[in-house]
């Protein structure tokens, strides 16, 4: 699971969970792979992303490194700034590890790089 | 002569010609009118042409003409006849309640040597139909409407019953009618029994012997003007042969026709009671034409004998169906082309009870499990994306974020990379197997897909639907993609068609492409003895690449394992025309934007609005 993806994932499917956003992680094994840099698909991403969590993500798995905690204004032109992105993005793998509601404390596993979000029956 | 003389004088040619080319009567000065424009087929009564011509002479007949937007007007003499014609050309109708939506109607008059024989829908009943005219008494008839609460909803309820249908309010009694199978489930009758303000109008029907058994289902219908039911035959294994039907509030014409193409309109006046046995029952389908009126031979209405028609606006209608539950569901009937359980006994599938399972068991043995155990091998033959799906996602803005809600092998996901795309899917052996391609995917339920509200620019959910057991169930599948999509975010979605020979291009499924496997074969009589035993369902087994008998069904996957051959069965809802985009347009806040069929599937393209 990379950071983009847990950018996006909720456990408000459980019932009388209203935000369930962001899941926190508890990752047992974290692999960095390469990813070829696109600075423009970078670029275009980086609306679409909640900052704040994938910053707060990337600290509590140690890879934030000195990627700002805010948004600069003129981040387009930025090369050093999309590059330092696009790996705490796309090259920072959690292999195994959950991800945990923070409403329930409910866990989600994530095996061989997969998040489990199935529910039980009960907890629709 | 003025621009309107004109222009009366063009229409009166016009519609000289008209006639001619339709009856073959060419006019001359003649005692018989013709009436243009003064029709059944434009919504003309008898009363409101007596009305206008009655002042021009003593009428000695008016034809109306079934579905034509002209009659024809007989006076005592020439000069009555032509007085009407100086006095009434391009004369307007009076507005009345049943014209009162439309522009005025303007008549156009022209004389005619004969007035043809008026081919009258004479009231004759398809055999083993019975009518009882005034069944019940007014003072029942208010009681009996009385009884139903329309707002009360029973719990106990599944699915269908729960959303209103598109054509009419319906209530069930006794057992719940299914529609998704067209069936009831005799081994789970609903608290609420047939209420007992009926039992007075069902004795009687005893005790008249006009039915031999005592109902134990009651379905209520309630149309308004213009709704109607399309043609069905009710299931021959749900129902025992009596069926019978009280109208209540309005008349309306009910339908029915023979397999050869026979067709009887049947008037059924208000408070009337029918009764179908034999072939009425078995062999014909009924059915209500959605119409706001309905032309009805006037003898019905009257002592008089004389074949004349009118048409009659219909009111709200409320329609009581008493049927018996037929337990165990097995019919003899002398009707096999249309009888389900012998269909089913002939084709060898098997058939036992109704669904006992629930549908999340159904889902789980037939859909989950078997998509793990078939993961790779399906994958195998799951390369070729279709088309018009490439083509949706290659048409979204670039940086658009994208969910693919039941992605399989991830076949879609890599398609435009520059999009921002995830996949989820039930099955974990396929997320793996896109996650192994390099795809950002994880493991979900097509109910409940773990983002965010308003979170996605575009969603699509390409061949899942079909797998949700109920109607209730497809509709939440819907309503949970519309939820993720931002407002302004489209979604596309494929389900399998019934249909698979639309306009006599067999699809892919049919002609066995090459997206599929070649150990795929026709060898329908084993699949069906390996299941007999172990599958409590009435699901039949479809043969596969031939037409689908039924919306619900299981299709056999073989897998040819090292040592010997395995059958998976696949359950599937196969789609009627226009039933995913009926789902789709009941949710709130939607636009539906394209509608189409494609390799077999019926496809939908919506957008939320709100």
């Amino acid at each position: 699971m990379k950071l983009l993806t847990h950018n996006m994932l909720t456990s408000n499917i459980i019932k009388g969970v209203k935000n369930g956003y962001p899941l926190k992680i508890s990752a047992s094994d974290v692999q960095l792979i390469d990813v070829d840099f696109n600075p423009e698909f970078i670029t275009r991403m980086i609306p679409k992303i909640n900052w704040k969590v994938l910053h707060e993500a990337a600290q509590s798995l140690g890879h934030a490194n000195d990627l700002p905690a805010e948004l600069n204004a003129e981040y387009e032109a930025d090369q050093e700034f999309l590059k330092k992105t696009h790996h705490v993005l796309l090259e920072v793998e959690v292999q195994e590890g959950d991800l945990i509601c923070p409403e329930t404390e409910r866990k989600f596993p994530i095996s061989h790089g997969i998040p489990n979000m199935l529910l039980k029956e009960e907890e629709i | 002569m003025t621009k309107a003389e004109r222009r009366a004088f063009k229409k009166q040619m016009r519609s000289q010609h008209t006639l001619l080319r339709h009856e073959n009567i060419i006019s001359l000065l003649h005692q018989h009118l013709l009436i243009a424009n003064g029709g059944l087929g434009n919504s003309v009564s008898r009363d409101m042409l007596e009305k206008v011509f009655k002042p021009c002479g003593s009428i000695l007949d008016i034809v109306m003409v079934p579905g034509k937007p002209y009659s024809f007007v007989t006076f005592s003499d020439l000069s009555e006849a032509q007085s009407a014609v100086q006095s009434l050309q391009g004369t307007e109708l009076p507005s009345s309640a049943a014209s009162s939506e439309v522009p005025p109607v303007k008549l156009y008059l022209s004389f005619v040597k004969s007035v043809p024989g008026a081919e009258v829908a004479s009231n004759i009943l398809p055999a083993g139909l019975t009518l009882i005219q005034d069944f019940v008494s007014q003072e029942e008839e208010i009681e009996l409407l009385k009884c139903i609460d329309w707002d009360y909803m029973d719990p106990q309820l599944k699915e269908d019953s729960k959303i209103s249908l598109k054509h009419r309010r319906v209530k069930h009694f006794g057992f719940e009618f299914l529609y998704s199978t067209n069936n009831v489930d005799p081994d789970h009758p609903l608290d609420m029994g047939i209420p007992p303000e009926c039992s007075p109008i069902l004795q009687r029907m005893l005790s008249q012997q006009i039915i031999l058994n005592l109902p134990d289902q009651l379905t209520v219908n309630q149309y308004q003007p213009g709704q109607g039911i399309p043609p069905h035959v009710d299931t021959h294994s749900a129902f025992e042969e009596e069926l019978v039907s009280l109208s209540l509030g309005s008349q309306v014409v009910m339908d029915f026709k023979a397999p050869g193409g026979c067709h009887y309109p049947v008037f059924l006046p208000q408070r009337s009671l029918v009764v179908m046995r034999g072939e009425s029952r078995y062999q014909l389908t009924h059915a209500i034409a959605p119409r706001k009126s309905d032309v009805v031979p006037l003898a019905c209405l009257t002592k008089d004998n004389q074949m004349k028609l009118t048409l009659m606006a219909r009111m709200e209608r409320t329609s009581f169906t008493f049927r018996k539950v037929r337990n165990p569901p097995v019919c003899e009937c002398d009707f096999p082309e249309q009888c389900d359980y012998q269909k089913l006994k002939k084709s060898n599938r098997p058939l036992t009870k109704p669904i006992s399972t629930s549908p999340k068991e159904l889902e789980t043995e037939h859909v989950h499990q078997v998509y793990e155990e078939i993961a790779t091998h399906f994958s195998d033959t799951r390369h070729t994306p279709w088309p018009r799906v490439a083509q949706f996602l290659n048409g979204l803005d670039p940086g658009s974020v994208v969910v693919d809600v039941g992605c399989g092998n991830g076949k879609y996901l890599g398609i435009n990379p520059q999009l921002v795309m995830f996949g989820c899917d039930r099955s974990s052996g396929l997320t793996a197997i896109s996650h192994e391609r390099g795809h950002q995917v994880w493991v979900s339920d097509v109910l409940a897909t773990p983002l965010r509200d308003g979170s996605v620019d575009a969603a699509i959910c390409i061949a899942v639907i079909h797998h949700l057991s109920t109607q209730e169930r497809r509709f939440q599948a819907l309503v949970e993609m519309k939820r993720i999509l931002r407002v302004g975010g489209k979604a596309l979605i494929y389900v399998w068609a019934r249909d698979q020979k639309r306009g006599n291009v067999a699809s892919n499924y049919l002609k066995e492409s090459s997206d599929l496997p070649r150990d795929e074969e026709i060898k329908s009589a084993v699949d069906a003895k390996d299941l007999k035993a172990e599958l409590p369902t009435e699901l039949s087994v479809h043969v596969n690449r031939t037409e689908f008998q039924q919306q619900d069904l299981l299709v056999p996957w073989k897998l040819k394992g090292k040592e010997e051959k395995q059958v998976f069965h696949r359950y599937y809802h196969v789609f009627e025309e226009s039933e995913l985009e009926e789902l789709c347009q009941r949710m709130q806040d939607v636009e539906v934007n394209d509608v189409y069929y494609d390799q077999g599937n019926w496809c939908v393209i919506f957008t939320r609005i709100h």
